[in-house]
């Protein structure tokens, strides 16, 4: 009985169109369904809240107004699945994506991708990146069957926008101005160490550093990745991924220890 | 025996190696400025976007559910500060299509 109570309950509160639960019950008759509705508005409240707090530069692109719209239309279509409300709003990038009225903001979506990114960064594990020193201990020799271990924290949020340049506008990294240089932006992002870092990488490094989390030695990274990009520079590559604290373990699997 | 791999698709090994040592060691990194390592993890201080629960928001009783965030209500523009970026088709304009 307490089941489909709580069902009954749990139903109505995500679905203004369904009648107050009829166990539920006030001093006075009329009452139930008003104090039920204070309940309704607060689920609802709760819940915009927790995506305009991981999406808050998605929020100041379209104003609050419309955000609420969306928010709302969202949380009818995804209600959690978790408890975690700072994971909460997975699906919403996408969601945007399909969402016809904000479809003249042709970045918003990537941009939404972005922030949720930004807050599986933050509570990604944690892991001490590796010093720079040990690239020195390596013989050129070697290099091309190097296998790199990157950061948990680690994402590449592809985009044809310039979002990094986006984001770092809103976020009040960089002045407010006109975007004069509008091109593709990958966006990585990461969290060496306590606070989320979010840079736009060169050419190429996206395709790098798949290759790279995927397992696969850095020679056979490279090749990726000048595929991707003819322009693909190793050496500035190379000093990113310990200027930026993305690598946390590294091993030397030559092909001779590879065969039987 | 295996050859030594000295070239990854037209690229030098060595010289990238070089090159990285050179720029992770240089004063004036062309790289991205190493981030400063923190140590201490604090508690109760995190920012809104970035706390563990959404507890507190929320708890105002306005009580409005119907009048509020009503789908059926739709009258909004998106709006903000994007409409100073210029993108490939002109200046930003975010009127949505009605």
């Amino acid at each position: 009985m307490y089941a489909a109570l709580q069902r009954d309950f749990a139903e109505a509160l995500t679905d203004p169109g369904r009648a107050v639960p009829k166990d539920i019950a006030a001093c006075h008759a009329d009452d139930a369904a008003r104090r039920f509705s204070i309940y309704r508005n607060n689920v609802a409240v709760a819940l915009i809240d927790a995506l305009a707090a991981r999406f808050p530069v998605t929020q100041q692109i379209v104003g609050d107004d419309f955000f609420k719209i969306l928010a709302h239309l969202f949380i009818a279509a995804h209600p959690p699945a978790s408890p975690l409300m700072m994971f909460y709003g997975e699906d919403f990038p996408g969601f945007i994506a399909s969402f016809e009225a904000a479809k003249d903001i042709a970045y918003l979506p990537d941009i939404a991708r972005l922030e949720a990114a930004r807050t599986r960064a933050y509570h990604a594990e944690d892991a001490a990146p590796l010093d720079a020193a040990v690239l020195r201990a390596i013989e050129a020799k070697d290099l091309g069957d190097v296998r790199f271990s990157l950061h948990p924290s680690v994402e590449i949020i592809a985009s044809a926008y310039p979002i990094v340049t986006i984001l770092a506008m809103h976020m009040g990294g960089i002045p407010l101005a006109e975007i004069t240089d509008w091109q593709s932006e990958d966006a990585l992002v990461s969290r060496p160490y306590l606070d989320v870092d979010i840079r736009c990488l060169p050419p190429g490094s996206a395709a790098f550093l798949h290759a790279l989390s995927g397992g696969h030695t850095l020679a056979q990274a490279v090749e990726y990745a000048v595929a991707a990009h003819s322009d693909f520079d190793l050496g500035i590559n190379l000093a990113l991924l310990f200027n930026a604290g993305l690598v946390t373990s590294l091993s030397i699997v030559s092909p001779e220890d590879m065969s039987p | 025996m295996m050859t030594v791999k000295t070239n990854v698709a037209g690229i030098s090994l060595a010289g990238s190696l070089a090159t990285a040592l050179a720029l992770l060691s240089g004063p004036a990194s062309a790289g991205p400025a190493p981030a400063q390592p923190t140590m201490d993890k604090c508690y109760g201080v995190s920012l809104k976007a970035q706390n563990d629960c959404a507890a507190g928001a929320g708890t105002s009783c306005a009580g409005t559910s119907k009048a509020d965030y009503d789908p059926a209500a739709w009258k909004y523009v998106a709006k903000g500060t994007c409409e100073t970026i210029s993108t490939p088709k002109g200046m930003g304009s975010l009127k949505a299509k009605s």
